[in-house]
């Protein structure tokens, strides 16, 4: 595979949410809003790159009977360093991630990427390869984001769109469903298959 | 992936090995931040009490604003504040998650002033947002003269004891509400209660 290819492909044909099917969980949890999405998007990404060149550092000296056990150190030793970190030095971000930061652990993403990609490769693609994951999470979680939070609370990031556009007035009322995570669910749904209706050869016999 | 064979001493002296290391790190890094952590916690809960009567600080002019502005009390050992022209009440409760807490200001007629409110882990756009202006709003020009504010859905604005509760985030909401009636408890005696009305309503009781 050439390394433009990991950062690219990640995008659409291998993309973690669509097509992977990794990192639902979490995806479903913090896109109510488009603040917290993007938030998150940005530490997975960091966290995937991250534990991505460590374990492939590592790579040869990790035995596989513990491989998990010692993904699962690397990344949470890098979780709670990038909280502290973050507590320290840049508390309103900090407060903002809040839950997220433990749901960085659990992201199937993280895990998957290790075991797949750097388990088995050298660092620079490594990082690339995090990179690229990294940032397909982050499209979905955006966009998700973006629509439940315009058609959930009439905001973007805080700020009251819907409202401004006048449209309470003429009877326009937000949907409570867009906040409760099935809708987060049923529009990766649609996203998923407007996805597949366009790259056909991802659809299975 | 792994064609080597690993011994079960190289593996129990990998993985003892592995986990000295990341707690060494952990244990450097959360005992060198600490003082930076601590002094933003101090003066975000100085930021958040000066809010409450509509003093905006930033993290570092907040010690000085602070020293003008609130005077620490107690009553029977339970810390208070007091402001020019009123009284501000902590408040400690626990949410859905995990605890959650905030401060009223009352004004010498016993109304509301401000209040604001913060949790460590409710979920974000829904039980979270009791940390928002939105909701922090809700409050103002409310009182807890004969008993304490609670959260209800559909909330009568006249009714000076109930406030509108956060849709989706119900047990949030009863968090509140169990909150204001442990505070009401506690501090009943130094939130003044002026309102005429009330005062001619008790004396014919």
């Amino acid at each position: 595979m050439k390394n433009t290819d990991l950062i690219k492909l990640p995008f659409s044909k291998n993309n973690p949410i669509l097509v992977q099917v990794l990192g639902v969980c979490s995806c479903l949890a913090v896109t109510a809003q488009l603040k917290p999405a993007v938030v998150m998007a940005i530490s997975v990404t960091v966290v995937v790159a991250l534990a991505n060149v460590i374990v492939s550092l590592l790579r040869n000296t990790i035995p596989p009977r513990i491989r998990i056990i010692v993904q699962l150190v690397v990344v949470s030793t890098l979780v709670v360093l990038v909280d502290q970190v973050l507590k320290a030095y840049m508390y309103d971000v900090s407060k903002q991630l809040s839950v997220f930061v433990g749901l960085i652990i659990t992201n199937c993403i993280v895990m998957g990427r290790l075991e797949a990609f750097a388990m088995v490769q050298k660092p620079w693609p490594s990082l690339l390869d995090g990179i690229g994951n990294g940032l397909g999470y982050s499209v979905i979680l955006i966009a998700l984001g973006f629509l439940r939070e315009l058609f959930g609370s009439g905001t973007l990031w805080g700020y009251p769109v819907m409202e401004k556009l006048g449209l309470y007035g003429i009877g326009y009322e937000n949907n409570g469903l867009m906040i409760m995570p099935p809708m987060a669910l049923i529009l990766v749904g649609l996203i998923i298959w407007a996805h597949r209706s366009k790259n056909k050869d991802l659809i299975e016999q | 992936m792994a064609k080597k064979n690993f011994s079960n001493s190289y593996i129990f002296i990998y993985s003892a090995a592995l986990v000295v290391v990341a707690a060494l790190i952990l244990t450097v890094v959360s005992v060198s931040l600490k003082p930076a952590q601590e002094k933003n916690q101090r003066a975000e809960t100085k930021q958040m009490i000066l809010k409450t009567i509509g003093v905006e600080s930033t993290r570092d002019n907040a010690d000085q604003l602070y020293a003008q502005n609130i005077q620490e009390a107690d009553l029977k050992g339970e810390p208070y504040f007091t402001f020019k022209g009123g009284v501000i009440i902590p408040l400690r409760g626990t949410g859905l998650w995990g605890p959650i807490w905030g401060y009223l200001a009352f004004d010498d007629g016993g109304t509301v002033v401000g209040s604001i409110f913060d949790h460590k882990g409710e979920t974000p756009g829904l039980g979270g947002e009791i940390a928002t202006d939105k909701f922090a709003q809700r409050f103002v020009g409310k009182k807890m003269c004969k008993e304490p504010i609670h959260l209800k859905k559909n909330a009568d604005k006249d009714n000076p004891y109930e406030v509108d509760a956060i849709s989706g985030g119900t047990m949030t909401s009863n968090g509140v509400t169990a909150m204001l009636a442990a505070a009401y408890e506690k501090y009943s005696d130094v939130i003044p209660c002026h309102d005429p009305a009330l005062m001619m309503e008790d004396k014919k009781q």
